[in-house]
């Protein structure tokens, strides 16, 4: 393949590097759209809003706060999210650039380049929810770097287990609403450890170990390696 | 064994049909390095499908494609590295430019970039000026030419131009003849079209109709 007038790959061609090109094509598209920046933080902030004025900081009793505020900063990222992720392959296949794409890059790096994009959308809610959420709501947290790691960590499943189901979805019917049924399933067992893993590090116990993190990072390996043997078979339909 | 036949392509009794719809039966035939082939028939007979089958997006309902590079089948995973195709139902990326489009199908391919190689390609097709203007708001013949040096910049052993000259003007036309004879030297070439001009520049045409 790499002899004669058919140099179709350099020779440091490599599965990262196409999947960077992707990423990069698809941060640049995003940058000058904003479809799913605007999708995401469309919802994520008028739930944020809204959560704060019908619910505040008192009308919680104190001992009830670590957890019911877990649950509400969760239920806000993932629904959020939702909204805007599984942007990533139909944003391809209504602009036509689907077919192009399957004939110029090989699937792994797609997916990879496709994840990553998933991520840094993730990234960027996560930076302004979760700081936003603690201000408006007085979220106290006795553990920080717990809390942080636990929301980094589940961030990195949660758009694991969205991008392939993103992928799924792509050429079927209704596809937002089955982006919400297929995923929902996937990301509750994550969505639980998530808010497990917020409520302790609110209250500042039984960290040790930080379980609820390597479960989520187990997780998200899981998720990336099955979806990396899935998802070429999922592209070749 | 010679340049021209390091490459073949075998198309093998190939039928395809839609939830019970015969689209065509038994399409067969063989080409090798040098060959241009005309696909071509009524609207609905299936030119743009049977191309797609070809370049393997899309799934036989009986029969095989095989792609052999010096004798040896190339995996249907490595087949696109091997082939351009252009068609009217495909679209480059909006949101970028001309040439931020050829880098990013440069880099996704895994070919070095270089905005001067770029700007040379561009030359090619007229596209020189546009180059930093969005596709999204680029004529339809401009799009169509962008679309042409994006299936050619990888120098495909096989082309598949599905209405080529779609949009095109008579130096855009001019292009396609210049890119036809360029591949006719080092590969092979299948055009689906009822244009006259477009089927002329085949060795074989095969008529879906009949």
């Amino acid at each position: 393949m790499k002899k004669g007038r058919w140099v179709t790959r350099t020779g440091s061609s490599t599965y990262l590097n196409e999947a960077l090109a992707v990423w990069i094509r698809d941060v640049r598209g995003e940058f000058r759209t904003r479809y799913a920046v605007n999708a995401i933080l469309m919802f994520a902030v008028t739930t944020l809003i809204a959560v704060s004025f019908s619910i505040g900081a008192y009308r919680i009793e104190d001992a009830q706060k670590p957890f019911l505020y877990a649950v509400l900063l969760w239920v806000i990222i993932v629904f959020s999210a939702f909204s805007g992720l599984s942007r990533s392959f139909v944003k391809e296949e209504e602009a036509g650039t689907m077919d192009v794409l399957k004939l110029s890059a090989r699937p792994r790096a797609v997916f990879l380049g496709k994840l990553f994009f998933n991520l840094t959308l993730l990234g960027a809610l996560e930076l302004i929810i979760v700081p936003t959420f603690i201000m408006f709501m007085g979220y106290d947290i006795a553990s920080t770097g717990f809390f942080l790691v636990m929301v980094i960590t589940a961030g990195f499943g949660l758009g694991a287990g969205t991008t392939i189901v993103a992928a799924m979805i792509t050429q079927t019917g209704a596809r937002g609403a089955l982006f919400s049924v297929l995923s929902f399933p996937l990301i509750l067992p994550l969505m639980i450890t998530a808010i497990k893993g917020c409520e302790r590090a609110a209250l500042g116990i039984a960290t040790a170990g930080w379980p609820e993190v390597r479960i989520a990072l187990a997780y998200t390996v899981i998720m990336i390696t099955v979806s990396l043997f899935l998802f070429p078979l999922i592209w070749e339909e | 064994m010679n340049e021209r036949n390091q490459y073949s392509i075998k198309v093998d009794n190939i039928s395809k049909h839609f939830t019970g719809n015969l689209l065509f039966k038994g399409i067969s035939f063989q080409l090798i390095c040098g060959d241009v082939l005309a696909i071509a028939g009524w609207n609905g007979s299936g030119k743009s499908t049977l191309l797609r089958i070809i370049a393997g997006l899309m799934r036989p309902s009986a029969g095989d494609v095989e792609i052999f590079h010096k004798g040896t089948p190339i995996s249907k995973d490595e087949r696109p590295f091997f082939l351009g195709m252009v068609a009217p139902a495909f679209s480059l990326y909006n949101e970028l430019t001309g040439i931020e489009n050829l880098a990013f199908f440069h880099k996704v391919r895994g070919l070095s970039y270089e905005r001067q190689g770029c700007l040379t390609l561009l030359d090619r097709v007229g596209l020189t000026v546009e180059a930093d203007k969005l596709y999204g708001k680029y004529s339809s013949g401009m799009k169509q030419r962008l679309k042409l040096i994006q299936a050619i910049l990888h120098k495909p052993p096989l082309l598949l131009l599905d209405e080529p000259g779609s949009n095109l003007d008579s130096k855009g036309m001019a292009v396609i003849e210049d890119i036809i004879n360029e591949q006719r030297l080092f590969g092979m070439t299948i055009i689906a079209s009822n244009e006259k001009r477009e089927v002329g520049y085949a060795d074989r045409i095969i008529n879906l109709s009949e």
